[in-house]
C-alpha cells in the first residue's frame, strides 16, 4: 500500500513541471511587452532598463523559468505589480473563503445526491425515478451562476434569510454553497444511480437477499457502499469543477475568496498575481486527483496496489 | 457522417470487398434512414432538435423578430417589467431585453460553432498522430493531454484569457485551446484499435502514404464519438463564454451577450430581476437542449455506452 502511494506520488511529479512550465509559458509568450505591462507605455529608458533587471526580464526563456520554479519552490510566487505586495500573502488571505464554499457544495451535493441516487435505482422506472432524473436533466442544464443570483434574489433580497454582502462568514458562503452543491448534484445523483443500479445486479446482492436479509440492509450495507466506490473518484475530479464554478459565485456574492482575486488581476492585468493563483489552484487540482487514486485503492480492496 | 458500423474497407477510393459498389451505397442509405428514425423514437432527440432549431433560427432572425435595436437607449423604457411592449422587460438604458437576447444567440451561436470546430480539429488531429505513431510522439502528447483533460475548461480558458488579454475573439481562442483534450482521448483510443485491423495492413502493404492511411482510411471510421462529444461540448462552450462575458473577461457591453445581460442585471436584482432572470433563462433552456439531443444520438450511435 505504502509503495502504491509513493509511486502515485513519484508520477505526480513530471505532470507538476509540465504544468508550470505551461503556466509559465502562457504568460511567458503573452503578447505584448512585458515591462510595458508592469509599469506602463511611458517610461523612461533608465526606468525601463530597472525593471527589466528587477524581474529577471532580461534572461533567456529557460533561465526565466528555471527562476521561476526555483522561487516556487521556495514558496514565493513573486509580488504582485499593483499591491506591491508577495502574491503568496494575498493569496493565503483569499484561500480559505473559496476552500469553505468548496466544502459546502460538497456536503451539499453528497446530501442531495446519495438519497436521491438511490431512491431513482431502487425505485428504478417509477414516478421517483422518473422525477429525480428530469431534476438530474435541469440541474445539469442550469448554469450555476445564474442559480446563484436566483438563490440570492429569493433568499436574500425577498425573504432576507440571508445576508446580501458580508464579511465571509458561514452565514454568507451558504447560498453559494448551494448553488454549486445543487448543480454539482444533480451529475453525482446520475452517477450514483447507475452505480446502484450496476450493483444491484451482483449475484451477491442476490445472495443477501436470498438470506433473508431485510431490504434496508441489503441496500445501505450491501449495496450502497459498493456503488459508491467509482463515485468517490469521480467527486475528486470536480474539486477543480467546483473551483472554477465558484469564480463567478464569488463575485455576485461579493466574497473577497481566490476566484475574484485572479479576475480582478486578469483585469488590472497584475500577471504574477493571475500566475501565483494560477499555479496554486493547479497543484490543488492534481493533488486532489491523486488523493482520488490513493482513496480509490484504500476502500476498493479489488484494486491491486502495482 | 460515419454511421454504418461495419468498417467499410476503401484502398485508393475504390470500396475492396465482396459487395460491388453500388450495393454498399444501398446500404449506406438504408443506414441513414433507419438511424434517423431510431433516432426520433427519442423523446429527447425530438425535445432537443426542436429546442436547437428554434435557438438557431432566433439567431438567424434576430433583425425580423423585433422592431427594436440591441444597443440603442431608449430614455422613456428605462427599467420596465415585462409588459406587451417589452415581452421580457427593459434595461437601465430601457434597451428591450428580448431584443438583446434575440441578437445575443447570434453570439453564442457562432462563439459555440466556431470554438468547438477548432477544438475538434485540435484534439483529433494530436490524436490521430499519437495513436497512429505510437511511442516518443504518444507518450508526450498523451501526457499534455492528461494534465488539460484534468483541468476544468473554465479554469483553463481564464487562463488563456488571462494571457491573451479579453475579448469575444480570445475567447474562442480560449475555449478552443481548453476543449480539446476529450477528441484528442477518443480519436488516439480508435486508432490505437483501428490500425490494428486488416485494412488498414493491406493500405499499407500497398505502399499508402502515412498521410493518406491516416486520413482517408482510419479517421472516417474513428469520428462516430468524435461527434456525439462534439454535440455535447456545444453547450459545454455557451456556458464558457456566458460564464467569461459575465466576468468581464469575453464580450464587452454594449455587446448583446447573454453573459454581459447577465452581468448588468447582477446589480439590478432587487429593482429589476428580470434583466438576469430571462438570459439565465435562455441559457439553460439551450443547454438542455444540446444535452438531450446529444445523448440521445449517443445511446443511438453507440447502444453500449448508455
Amino acid at each position: 500500500m505504502l509503495k502504491f502511494i509513493a509511486k502515485r506520488l513519484v508520477l505526480m511529479v513530471p505532470v507538476i513541471i509540465l504544468m508550470t512550465i505551461i503556466v509559465f509559458s502562457i504568460f511567458y509568450f503573452a503578447p505584448g511587452d512585458p515591462v510595458s505591462r508592469i509599469a506602463g507605455p511611458n517610461v523612461t529608458p533608465e526606468v525601463y532598463e530597472s525593471i527589466r533587471q528587477k524581474y529577471g526580464l532580461d534572461q533567456p526563456f529557460f533561465v526565466q523559468y528555471l527562476r521561476f520554479v526555483k522561487s516556487v519552490l521556495k514558496g514565493d510566487l513573486g509580488i504582485s505589480i499593483l499591491q506591491d505586495r508577495p502574491v503568496i500573502e494575498m493569496i493565503r488571505e483569499r484561500l480559505p473563503v473559496t476552500l469553505q464554499i468548496g466544502l459546502l457544495g460538497f456536503v451539499i451535493t453528497f446530501i442531495i445526491a446519495i438519497p436521491a441516487g438511490v431512491a431513482a435505482a431502487v425505485k428504478q422506472n417509477t414516478i421517483i425515478d422518473y422525477l429525480c432524473m428530469s431534476g438530474t436533466l435541469v440541474g445539469t442544464a442550469i448554469p450555476t451562476f445564474w442559480l446563484g443570483m436566483l438563490l440570492l434574489y429569493v433568499f436574500a433580497y425577498k425573504l432576507r434569510w440571508f445576508p446580501i454582502s458580508g464579511d465571509g462568514t458561514i452565514r454568507q458562503l451558504f447560498l453559494p454553497g448551494l448553488a454549486i452543491g445543487l448543480t454539482n448534484a444533480a451529475i453525482t445523483a446520475r452517477m450514483v444511480r447507475s452505480s446502484m443500479l450496476d450493483v444491484l445486479r451482483q449475484d451477491y446482492i442476490r445472495t443477501a437477499r436470498s438470506k433473508g436479509l431485510y431490504e434496508k440492509v441489503v441496500i445501505y450495507r450491501h449495496a450502497l457502499k459498493n456503488a459508491l466506490i467509482p463515485v468517490i473518484t469521480i467527486m475528486g475530479l470536480r474539486l477543480g469543477w467546483i473551483i472554477g464554478g465558484s469564480v463567478a459565485l464569488e463575485i455576485i456574492f461579493s466574497i473577497p475568496g481566490l476566484g475574484r482575486l485572479m479576475v480582478d488581476s486578469i483585469l488590472s492585468r497584475d500577471y504574477p498575481v493571475v500566475q501565483g493563483a494560477m499555479i496554486i489552484l493547479t497543484s490543488s487540482i492534481i493533488l486532489a486527483n491523486i488523493l482520488a487514486d490513493i482513496l480509490y485503492a484504500i476502500v476498493d480492496p479489488r484494486i491491486r496496489y502495482s | 457522417m460515419s454511421i454504418s458500423k461495419d468498417v467499410q474497407v476503401y484502398v485508393d477510393d475504390k470500396w475492396v470487398g465482396q459487395e460491388t459498389t453500388n450495393e454498399h451505397i444501398t446500404v449506406r442509405k438504408r443506414d441513414t434512414i433507419d438511424f434517423l428514425k431510431r433516432l426520433f423514437r427519442h423523446k429527447g432527440a425530438v425535445i432537443g432538435s426542436i429546442i436547437i432549431v428554434l435557438f438557431v433560427l432566433t439567431a438567424a432572425l434576430a433583425p425580423w423578430l423585433t422592431r427594436y435595436s440591441y444597443d440603442a437607449p431608449d430614455v422613456n423604457a428605462i427599467l420596465q417589467s415585462p409588459r406587451r411592449e417589452h415581452i421580457f422587460g427593459t434595461d437601465e438604458f430601457g434597451r428591450d431585453i428580448f431584443t438583446r437576447i434575440a441578437y445575443g444567440a447570434r453570439i453564442s451561436l457562432q462563439v459555440a460553432f466556431i470554438a468547438v470546430s477548432f477544438s475538434l480539429m485540435i484534439g483529433t488531429i494530436l490524436g490521430a498522430l499519437a495513436g497512429y505513431y505510437g511511442g516518443t510522439i504518444d507518450y508526450i502528447i498523451s501526457a499534455v493531454t492528461d494534465i488539460a483533460w484534468a483541468f476544468p475548461t473554465t479554469l483553463l480558458a481564464i487562463a488563456f484569457i488571462a494571457a491573451l488579454g479579453t475579448g469575444l475573439q480570445n475567447v474562442i481562442i480560449a475555449i478552443a485551446l481548453a476543449s480539446w483534450a476529450g477528441y484528442c482521448r477518443v480519436v488516439r483510443g480508435q486508432f490505437l484499435s483501428l490500425k490494428q485491423r486488416e485494412f488498414i495492413e493491406a493500405a499499407r502493404i500497398l505502399g499508402m502514404s502515412d498521410a493518406r492511411i491516416i486520413f482517408r482510411h482510419i479517421l472516417p471510421n474513428a469520428l462516430t464519438p468524435v461527434i456525439v462529444m462534439a454535440t455535447l461540448e456545444l453547450p459545454k462552450a455557451i456556458v464558457i463564454e456566458a460564464s467569461l462575458s459575465f466576468l468581464g473577461l469575453g464580450a464587452q457591453p454594449p455587446q448583446p451577450s447573454w453573459g454581459v445581460i447577465l452581468d448588468s442585471g447582477k446589480g439590478l436584482l432587487d429593482q429589476a430581476p428580470w434583466v438576469s432572470f430571462f438570459p439565465g433563462l435562455m441559457i439553460m433552456i439551450v443547454v438542455l437542449g444540446f444535452n438531450l439531443f446529444g445523448d440521445a444520438l449517443r445511446d443511438v450511435l453507440d447502444p453500449n455506452n448508455s
